[in-house]
């Protein structure tokens, strides 16, 4: 199991140093500077400013400087954002998205599976056509345009909710992780209802329940354990999507993420913060993959035997 | 058996919309929420250069004048001034008995430690052009740039404690327009030492000498303000506390307005422009900025260095069609460059103002033939324009009217703000979608920029310009001033080296609530001369 994790870490570092070298060199090739202006001040003070944040260094040199930064877990001064460093900037805006992003994979999860054994266990029931509209209109509606129908709805209508920002409450929460969760409980329910259909054909589960086991126990410990399998392969890549996807959500909902740094940071071509958070975004993206696989090597002996 | 499975996903919904039901609304709090759009660049006073930054520092600090409601100069820090006969040196008197907000008295000299500091190369700041280029304050440029670090060749002094004096190179009327907080916010010596920059942003170390002293600052969301009992007319500040909020979504900003979470927006959608206009018509204002647009034309090309050619382009424009059926932002169409910002200015009209549209079209339709274009040889260029939704659509629309009223082939080329900025330098355009937001409300800001000098990026040779800059540069007075610099601007416009398109407006929703908002050019709205009712 130890060699089993330690390839799969191996092979991550290096997946994580190609993006992030990849994404240092695609990045400078974008037009345009941190302090490209149309007002132009004088070429010494222009070129002052370029000297400070090392943009005066051949590529190669920014380049070392940035590993060198990384190795020692500095990630440099934001350009756009003059008084903070890039790890100020992730430190505030981390908590934000990471609050929201595991509320959402929490609700999406306990929902989605719910309705997915519900759908399974009556299907073509009430509960199961209710389920699969609500997944296909999950699924098949953008985020940014339920989101400001929900702004509207709880927030303008029916006054409930905050619109937007953080007031440091569960109220600014909800709308949010409502809506990042949303497309994840139509994926996790439909994922469960399949699963759990094909599982309950299984010939160990029919053993079980010829051989007097009551039907909670089949259930929980024969048909879950086992119809759960994919679900968990999906929840992997998808708290990723999740924490990572919420840029949109973010900006939508005004709440002060990283992700809106992101997009901020690539607009304005604010290198150090870009990068930061791509090293982040990549780390953790690949982690939660690493995560996955082993859980299911956990859950399943086939996959943790394979070469 | 199987029905408990049901009723468990049955009982999560309802317990969902009972976490839902009971949610309370929200209640009003005695909060000035204003908008800033995207997030404030820094707040350190020496460094902050954008707009919204801009509201904040006028609200913490205070310059040695303020501006009042509707943009006018007024007293701040400073009680009084004086200016020398030549205009060339000006006096502030301090009020007496200033203090910090932990305080400390104020004194002369931290005005000037705030010039030095701007200026000096090792704090990085972008604002330092304000006092070798906007003003040209003696010994300025040297330091900026590095040549010199002997502060005592500087023409920002103290004399006494309650005294600044300014010595500037040229007279510059204009000069009360650059000494708000946004340029010249004092700087608090011992707390800057003990903390460096990284202490602006903190609220248990940051002093300062404004209305408002800041109690919470979290980068993407909001820095919040409290009165500051220890500013000199804290007696007539009447909102307690202020919130500026990050509203980076613009329709999401109008919803919160909408749902009373912001009292004053930084923008509004401009597809909803004409619903508000309807539905909230005391709370909308649509004013104009220090903002101008024109469409610049690369003189490095050979069709288009035909001076005709670039006049039959500027006149085909119909740009009263243009605001108010294409783009519909609430711009004011421009036949002019520099003026209508300052009432004072009265400057020059571009070529074939005085004619109608239907007119100006003939004219331009025979300039174009005259210089040898026709349908069977149509002019071919590139617009190249920012990707913002309006600017695109402004683009799409002149490219249409050349189209129609000329036969001219434009494509409309939308980039990313910053490749449209490397865009310009490389000179890889026939037509640049351009705009320059003035410094301060007058025609100077704008027509200094245009020197062939401080500007080469247009590659206009035109040394009359220059020389006609330079002579107004001399005058002490601002009426003389004006005089000559409308002398520049015929010149400027003459040559038709750009189109005057727009002067871009700013755009607000100010709710009932708010007692005092009076919007100006220059956009100064400080928090401490409105009201807030309950």
């Amino acid at each position: 199991m130890l060699r089993f994790v330690g390839r799969r870490l191996w092979y991550g570092a290096w997946t994580l140093a190609a993006l992030v070298t990849l994404t240092f060199f695609v990045m400078r090739l974008a037009p345009g500077g941190p302090f490209s202006r149309n007002r132009k001040i004088s070429p010494e003070v222009q070129a002052n400013i370029e000297a400070a944040f090392h943009l005066d260094e051949p590529l190669w040199q920014q380049f070392a400087r940035f590993v060198w930064g990384v190795l020692r877990l500095d990630l440099g001064p934001s350009t756009r954002h003059r008084d903070y460093s890039v790890n100020d900037l992730i430190a505030s805006g981390l908590p934000y998205s990471l609050t929201i992003g595991f509320w959402a994979i929490v609700v999406a999860s306990l929902v989605g599976v719910a309705l997915g054994i519900a759908g399974a266990l009556r299907r073509n029931g009430m509960t199961d056509y209710v389920a699969g509209t609500v997944g296909v209109v999950g699924i098949a509606i953008p985020i940014f345009v339920i989101g400001p129908v929900m702004q509207v709805i709880f927030g303008l209508r029916l006054g409930w909710l905050p619109i937007g920002g953080w007031d440091g409450t569960w109220r600014s929460l909800v709308l949010p992780v409502v809506v990042l969760a949303l497309p994840n409980i139509a994926y996790i329910s439909r994922l469960t209802r399949a699963s759990m259909i094909e599982t309950l054909r299984e010939n160990y589960v029919r053993t079980a329940r010829a051989k007097g086991i009551g039907w909670r126990r089949t259930l929980w410990r024969h048909t879950l354990t086992g119809a759960l399998l994919p679900v968990i392969a999906y929840l992997g890549p998808a708290t990723a999507a999740i924490i990572t996807g919420s840029i949109l959500i973010e900006t939508i909902f005004a709440v002060p993420g990283i992700g809106r740094h992101f997009v901020d940071a690539a607009l304005n071509r604010d290198y150090p913060l870009v990068m930061g958070i791509t090293l982040l975004y990549g780390g953790m993206l690949i982690l939660f993959n690493i995560a996955t696989d082993v859980v299911r090597a956990i859950l399943d002996p086939r996959i943790r035997n394979e070469r | 058996m199987i029905g408990k499975a049901g009723r468990m996903s049955r009982w999560l919904a309802g317990a969902t919309m009972a976490l839902a039901l009971a949610v309370t609304p929200a209640l009003a709090d005695g909060v000035l929420d204003r908008g800033i759009g995207s997030e404030w660049s820094s707040l350190d006073p020496q460094v902050n250069f954008d707009a919204a930054a801009g509201w904040i520092m006028m609200d913490a600090y205070e310059g040695l004048v303020t501006y009042g409601l509707g943009g006018g100069v007024q007293p701040g820090a400073a009680e009084s001034w004086t200016a020398s006969e030549d205009g060339k040196t000006y006096t502030f008197t301090l009020r007496e008995g200033l203090k910090w907000s932990n305080g400390d008295p104020i004194k002369a000299q931290e005005f000037v430690d705030s010039v030095l500091r701007t200026l000096n190369p090792d704090t990085v700041s972008e604002k330092g052009y304000y006092f070798y280029s906007v003003v040209k304050i003696k010994g300025a440029e040297a330091i900026a740039n590095g040549e010199t670090k002997d502060a005592s060749g500087l023409g920002v002094t103290a004399p006494d404690d309650r005294t600044v004096v300014i010595e500037l190179e040229t007279p510059a009327p204009h000069i009360l327009n650059i000494m708000g907080a946004f340029q010249i916010p004092p700087l608090h010596g011992p707390s800057y030492a003990a903390n460096g920059a990284a202490g602006f942003v903190d609220p248990a170390k940051v002093v300062s000498n404004g209305a408002y002293v800041f109690a919470e600052v979290v980068p993407q969301s909001h820095v919040l303000l409290k009165k500051n009992p220890n500013y000199w007319d804290a007696a007539n500040v009447a909102i307690e506390t202020v919130k500026y909020h990050v509203t980076e979504d613009v329709s999401t900003e109008f919803k919160r307005f909408q749902a009373g979470e912001i009292d004053i927006t930084y923008d509004i959608p401009v597809n909803q422009i004409e619903e508000v206009k309807a539905s909230m018509p005391d709370q909308v204002f649509i004013t104009p900025s220090t903002e101008t647009t024109y469409y610049s034309f690369n003189l490095t090309k050979p069709e288009l260095q035909d001076i005709n050619v670039r006049t039959a382009l500027s006149m085909a424009i119909n740009r009263e069609l243009l605001q108010e059926k294409i783009v519909k932002g609430g711009a004011i169409p421009a036949y002019s460059y520099a003026g209508g910002f300052d009432p004072a200015y009265e400057g020059p009209m571009m070529p074939g103002f005085e004619l109608s549209q239907e007119e100006r079209e003939t004219k331009a339709k025979e300039l174009m033939a005259a210089a040898g274009y026709g349908p069977d040889n149509p002019l071919k260029l590139t617009i190249v324009t920012t990707v913002a939704e309006d600017r695109v659509r402004l683009a799409q629309g002149v490219s249409l009217m050349w189209k129609q009223v000329l036969g001219v082939e434009a494509t409309v080329e939308p980039m990313e703000r910053k490749a449209w900025l490397d865009a310009f330098y490389a000179g890889t355009w026939d037509v640049f979608a351009d705009n320059l937001v003035g410094d301060f409300a007058g025609a100077e800001t704008f027509l200094a920029y245009m020197r062939p000098s401080a500007e080469p990026g247009y590659n206009w040779v035109k040394p009359e310009y220059d020389a006609q800059m330079d002579v107004a540069a001399t005058m002490p007075d601002a009426a003389s001033r004006n005089a000559e610099l409308a002398k520049a601007e015929k010149i400027l416009l003459d040559d038709v080296i750009f189109a005057p398109i727009a002067k871009e407006p700013l755009r607000r929703l100010v709710s009932p609530k708010v007692g005092g908002y009076t919007p100006s050019v220059t956009d100064y709205i400080n928090s401490q001369f409105l009201t807030l009712a309950p």
